[in-house]
């Protein structure tokens, strides 16, 4: 696959920087300051709502509102997330070992991996095709890739989101990473009047891939080892920040390769 | 949105083999005989630490097979199913010659799940009553991860493409089948092993217990008196490949509903979208689509509201049926399983019934058959749709 694609509008979401104007600014070595009790809140969502959701489908829902505002109602959306709801499903988990279970059944409904995606088309009323697609560390990856497929075979524009919320305990010490992170790009096939970017993007076999470490700038997100972070360097280049290529391994195996002009 | 037709393509993606293991059986013979013969797989409640009264759809003897030594890691009840159904017809081997004749590289593997192994962690956070640390041999990796599901097939396999998992709850693995599709077509693969597997577990039942929708009786899609579904489990695989005989998928149509997560429009509008664009994809007219697999999870609105759209899209007399009175509501498997079932009805000329189906409801606006009947398929209408408000409407038509 080598494809040009045109980028229209970035989103982001993590504690103490609420949008990519922000992590443009942390990345330009600016200070983070991280409200002791930040938790994310999506615009659109009425705040009596937000309270029966997690915080991994609040996070992806405030990235994914971002880019929607130059996104048709029925243009297609890819969620992509390692873990989805791992703290609700930890919350079923631990209901299941009490002598009498009872779920909630809100609670059940928003523990499918898709909850953030499904819950963010009712507030946006999008009623085009979504994906929620997870690869474990390569969940970012997948994510694009299906983008690009979608958007090189139907000619749409398209929606990506990746999220992830680090896992409670007992999970977390099996699989650890830290920040509850997401961030959005807005997608299309060709260059528009509002498009940001051009991306050059190219499959191909094995090769080095980038680390988002070597960025400069928010370090609790860059070494949060949260599976998020493999988009950094994507929307860094977006912005003009990484000028390398972005090499994203993809999981089974080969790699994707961006390259970014500015516009 | 543009829907590009199946005139377009350039390139032929033929089925070249498939595979399933459901509560009815393993493999072809199996199935048609069950779809045939409308015989039920559904079986009361014996799961293990489960106390709910309802029947389920259970596949017999998986806990006492032998698992790959090496990928022990790996074994859990969602990969036991998974190798239950490799193993069924030599499907296995299949993927092993494509893999020989493409070449690793260029064989992708998309799968679809809504659980995947999470019934060993359920059984793994009992061990220590939901405190403390997980036992040292438990990966969430290998098991409950929701890519563990399709990382188990590419290990075992060798596959060395693109692989990933989608996972939009009942819908997973009939969209699994759409990337598939588009990953060859994109040139990322010669092709694409797609399926998709879940296995019953504790936060299925319970959850769907909590949700008012487990019967207490086997499941009856579209009957008068349906009152929820009976929760199954399988796995089912199709090999897609470039430029090969065999039937073909010939649309697909996605949408969301955008109204609720678990509960349709009554006029299944989200539904109807699918199917129509399906439709468009396949370049065929409502009159050439010679049977409606529909998704029918024999809960009374769900049912109310799918023969809404069908009706809306279709009209009078499309043949239709739900396979889940058969083998249960197999979850995020049951695009596959069913997607499996209904190309085996195609190459058996056999159009099934709607197992457990007595009294065709009055709210059932479209022509649903109770028995099976020998009839030549050509093209088949598959749905499948799940929590999130996610519609999948598939068309495979026959080679």
């Amino acid at each position: 696959m080598n494809v040009d694609i045109y980028v229209n509008a970035l989103g982001f979401c993590g504690p103490g920087v609420g949008s990519v104007d922000a992590l443009s600014r942390a990345f330009a070595g600016e200070n983070i300051d991280v409200p002791a009790d930040w938790r994310p809140e999506p615009e659109t969502l009425p705040r009596r709502q937000a309270r029966r959701l997690s915080a991994a489908t609040l996070t992806a829902m405030a990235a994914a509102e971002q880019v929607a505002g130059v996104l048709t109602s029925e243009a297609p959306w890819v969620f992509a997330s390692s873990c989805g709801e791992g703290d609700t499903l930890n919350t079923i988990l631990a209901a299941l070992c009490q002598p009498e279970i009872m779920l909630q059944p809100v609670r059940f409904q928003n523990a499918v991996h898709n909850a953030a995606q499904g819950q963010f088309s009712i507030v946006a009323g999008s009623t085009g095709p979504a994906t929620s697609i997870a690869a474990f560390d390569d969940s970012v990856a997948a994510g694009l890739l299906k983008c690009l497929m979608q958007m090189q075979i139907e000619q749409t524009v398209c929606g990506l989101v990746a999220f992830d919320e680090p896992l409670p305990p007992p999970l977390h010490e099996r699989r650890p990473y830290d920040l509850t992170l997401a961030g959005a790009l807005a997608l299309s096939p060709q260059r528009e009047e509002g498009s940001i970017a051009r991306l050059s993007v190219s499959s191909g076999g094995d090769r080095p891939v980038t680390d988002p470490a070597a960025l400069r700038g928010p370090s609790h997100i860059l070494t949060s080892n949260n599976p998020v972070r493999f988009l950094l360097p994507v929307l860094a280049a977006v912005r003009g920040i990484w000028t390398e290529p972005v090499v994203l391994a993809l999981p089974g195996g080969g790699t994707l390769a961006f390259r970014a002009e500015v516009l | 949105m543009t829907i590009q037709t199946a005139s377009s393509s350039r390139d032929r993606i033929g089925i070249t083999a498939m595979t399933g293991v459901s509560a009815v059986g393993r493999g072809r013979a199996d199935h048609v005989e069950a779809m045939r013969d409308g015989r039920s797989g559904l079986t009361p409640c014996d799961f293990p630490n489960v106390d709910v009264e309802c029947f389920i759809g259970r596949v017999a003897g998986i806990e006492d097979e032998a698992f790959p030594q090496g990928l022990a890691h790996y074994d859990n009840r969602a990969n036991r199913l998974s190798l239950a159904a490799l193993g069924a017809d030599g499907f296995d081997e299949t993927v092993r010659e494509a893999n020989s004749r493409w070449g690793a590289s260029r064989i992708g593997t998309v799968i679809g799940t809504s659980t995947s192994g999470v019934e060993r962690l359920e059984t793994t956070y009992r061990a220590i009553n939901g405190e403390g640390v997980l036992a040292p041999d438990y990966s969430i990796q290998h098991n409950n991860d929701h890519h563990a599901a399709a990382a188990f097939l590419v290990d075992h396999l060798g596959l060395r493409g693109p692989a990933y998992t989608i996972s939009t709850a009942c819908s997973s693995s009939a969209k699994a089948f759409i990337d598939a599709e588009q990953m060859i077509r994109a040139g990322l693969a010669d092709a694409v092993l797609v399926g998709g597997v879940d296995s019953l577990c504790m936060t299925s039942i319970y959850g769907f217990e909590a949700l008012e929708l487990v019967s207490r009786a086997p499941c009856r899609p579209f009957d008068a008196t349906r009152d929820g579904l009976s929760i199954g489990e399988a796995a089912g695989f199709a090999l897609l490949e470039r430029g090969a005989d065999g039937p073909v998928l010939s649309g697909y149509g996605e949408s969301s509903d955008a109204t609720s997560m678990s509960t349709p429009p009554p006029d299944g509008a989200g539904a109807a979208a699918a199917m129509r664009r399906a439709l468009a994809r396949a370049g065929l007219e409502v009159n050439e689509v010679d049977f409606l697999k529909l998704h029918g999870t024999a809960t009374p609105i769900n049912d109310s509201a799918e023969t809404a759209a069908v009706a809306s899209v279709f009209g009078p007399g499309r043949p239709a049926a739900s396979l889940k009175g058969m083998i249960g509501h197999t979850l995020g498997a049951a695009g596959a399983i069913e997607a499996v079932l209904s190309l085996y009805a195609m190459e058996e000329g056999l159009r099934p019934g709607s197992v457990g189906l007595c009294d065709k409801a009055d709210d059932v606006g479209c022509d649903i058959q109770r028995e099976a009947a020998s009839t030549k398929l050509t093209h088949v209408l598959n749905n499948a749709f799940g929590f999130g408000g996610s519609n999948c409407s598939l068309i495979l038509s026959a080679g």
